[in-house]
């Protein structure tokens, strides 16, 4: 890479930032700032209360360190008998205690009700359960009424206007959950259940990440978080709960052979076969996910066998071994037979 | 002489002593309340954790306030008679801490208001 291309890329990077820190700076529409991972672009109650409180800090000590220091120049350069009101008891209690006791006694309970307003269990709400492992996210949706439970990974089908409560812990080391665009981070933390609760107003694609340095992948564990409206989520939710789909052609049929020969199905569950490992995510309707490898590809047959060929590769470290001895023909079978799986 | 100028430092440093006892007694007494799952309890119509952070935010706010008030009578006393340097220090110091120990009991206070006992 010359040197051009190195600036062009750094401008690529620090323009998006300066139009965002520009947009904090005068609370304008942050236009620049929209995403699927930002916390400048809230999506639920939450996650708005907390971009306020942000937005009140950062304008807010903005102004007063720009006032002190123009003060302390002031101090500096003025003429002594011009700025000698500065040394004034009167000065120094309404400025120096007066302001920031008030300032503070209003920030206090601001930030406290914040504090109870966000993340407040509500009743009603969908349970989901993730849990955090080295590098993916297993999610589990509890059974509800008619609807019986069913697994899957690495991704957040959740209803828009409904509340929701997320159960999380770990299997194996500190992870942390978190979706911007839906509020704070929570802890998954082995042993331990912590709830994290939010609703989510707009349809739409978010993403959410691991916030905890939790090995090697880290940066290669995250998630993608679907809001549907109610009917499209029930919808969803039913199609999950239902086992795999039979191949409808041989060359799947193959694929679903060459996965159960493979030993794929000693990590891997593929419900209504018997592939029934708990090592690895639930692949029964890994084709209807959106990403694979949590988060890192689009789905499609191309990623899917680079995936099974090459995880060691794309994740080193990854509690999967590399495919790599299977014929170019098997490999096409079994990435079309997991793609298939809807 | 050595007592008097013990206790201009003790009503000087006063206000921190109250602030101290709150803190340790609020933080104890409600993780001690909680962990003993006391969370849901009431005395006198509200919930004990509550209770007991008003009650100690009550009595150190009050003797916050009396050593306040006494460290302005001293400041005013020694403003009147420049003589010595050490009193006149110690008497704005007194209130200077008791003043700023009064409002720190009363942030500490804040939080049973707003927040749920032992979420
Ligand atoms: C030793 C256990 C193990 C075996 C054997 C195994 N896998 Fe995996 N697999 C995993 C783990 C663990 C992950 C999650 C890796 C990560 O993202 O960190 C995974 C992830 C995957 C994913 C991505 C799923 C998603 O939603 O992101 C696919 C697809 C997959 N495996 C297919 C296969 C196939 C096909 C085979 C057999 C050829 C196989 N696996 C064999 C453990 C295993
Ligand atoms: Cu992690």
């Amino acid at each position: 890479m010359d040197f051009e291309t190195t600036l062009t890329r750094l401008r690529g990077r620090i323009d998006p930032v300066l139009r965002c820190g520009g947009g904090l700076l005068w609370a304008f529409p942050l236009a620049g700032c929209s995403g699927v991972q930002s916390a400048l672009d809230p999506a639920g109650g939450d996650a708005w209360d907390l971009y306020w409180l942000t937005i009140v800090m950062t304008v807010g000590a903005t102004l007063i360190f720009v006032f002190v220091t123009a003060l302390l120049l002031y101090a500096v350069f003025a003429p002594p008998e011009r700025r000698a009101w500065l040394g004034t008891r009167r000065t120094i209690v309404y400025g120096g205690l007066a302001f920031p006791i008030v300032t503070l006694s209003l920030l206090l309970p601001y930030g406290l009700i914040v504090m109870r307003d966000v993340d407040a269990p509500q009743p009603g709400a969908l349970q989901i359960e993730v849990i955090g492992e080295q590098y993916w996210w297993r999610v589990r949706y509890p059974a509800e009424g008619e609807q019986a439970e069913f697994s899957t990974a690495n991704e957040l089908v959740i209803p828009i206007g409904r509340p929701i409560t997320v159960s999380v812990t770990a299997a194996d080391v500190i992870h942390s959950f978190w979706i911007p665009n839906f509020g704070g981070k929570i802890d998954m933390i082995p042993g331990r259940i912590n709830r994290f609760n939010f609703t989510a107003e707009r349809p739409g694609i978010y993403r959410g990440i691991c916030a905890e340095f939790c090995g090697a992948q880290h940066a290669r564990m995250a998630f993608d978080v679907m809001a549907l409206e109610p009917a499209e989520f029930d919808a969803w939710r039913r199609t999950q709960a239902q086992p795999a789909p039979e191949p409808a052609i041989p060359f799947l049929a193959r694929g679903r052979d060459l996965f159960r020969s493979g030993g794929c199905g000693s990590c891997h569950v593929v419900r209504g076969t018997e592939a029934n490992g708990q090592l690895g995510p639930d692949l029964t309707h890994v084709g209807s996910r959106r990403t694979i490898g949590a988060g890192q590809f689009p789905n499609n047959v191309g990623t899917l066998a680079g995936w099974i060929a090459n995880v060691q590769q794309i994740k080193p470290g990854a509690k999967m071994p590399s495919y790599g001895s299977l014929t170019g023909e098997d490999l096409r079978a079994i990435a079309g037979y997991l793609e298939s799986l809807k | 002489m050595t007592g008097r100028r013990t206790a201009q430092v003790l009503l000087a440093l006063g206000g921190m002593f109250a602030w101290a006892v709150q803190f340790a007694l609020i933080y104890g007494a409600t993780s001690t309340l909680c962990g003993r799952g006391w969370a849901d309890a009431t005395l006198l119509a509200i919930g004990v954790v509550p209770f007991a952070i008003l009650s100690t935010t009550l009595v150190t706010l009050v003797a916050a306030a009396i050593l306040l008030i006494v460290s302005f009578r001293e400041e005013r006393r020694w403003r009147d008679q420049p003589s010595s340097t050490a009193d006149a220090f110690l008497s704005q110091t007194g209130v200077l801490i008791n003043g700023l120990s009064l409002i720190a009991i009363l942030w500490n206070g804040v939080p049973a208001f707003i927040l749920p006992a032992c979420a």
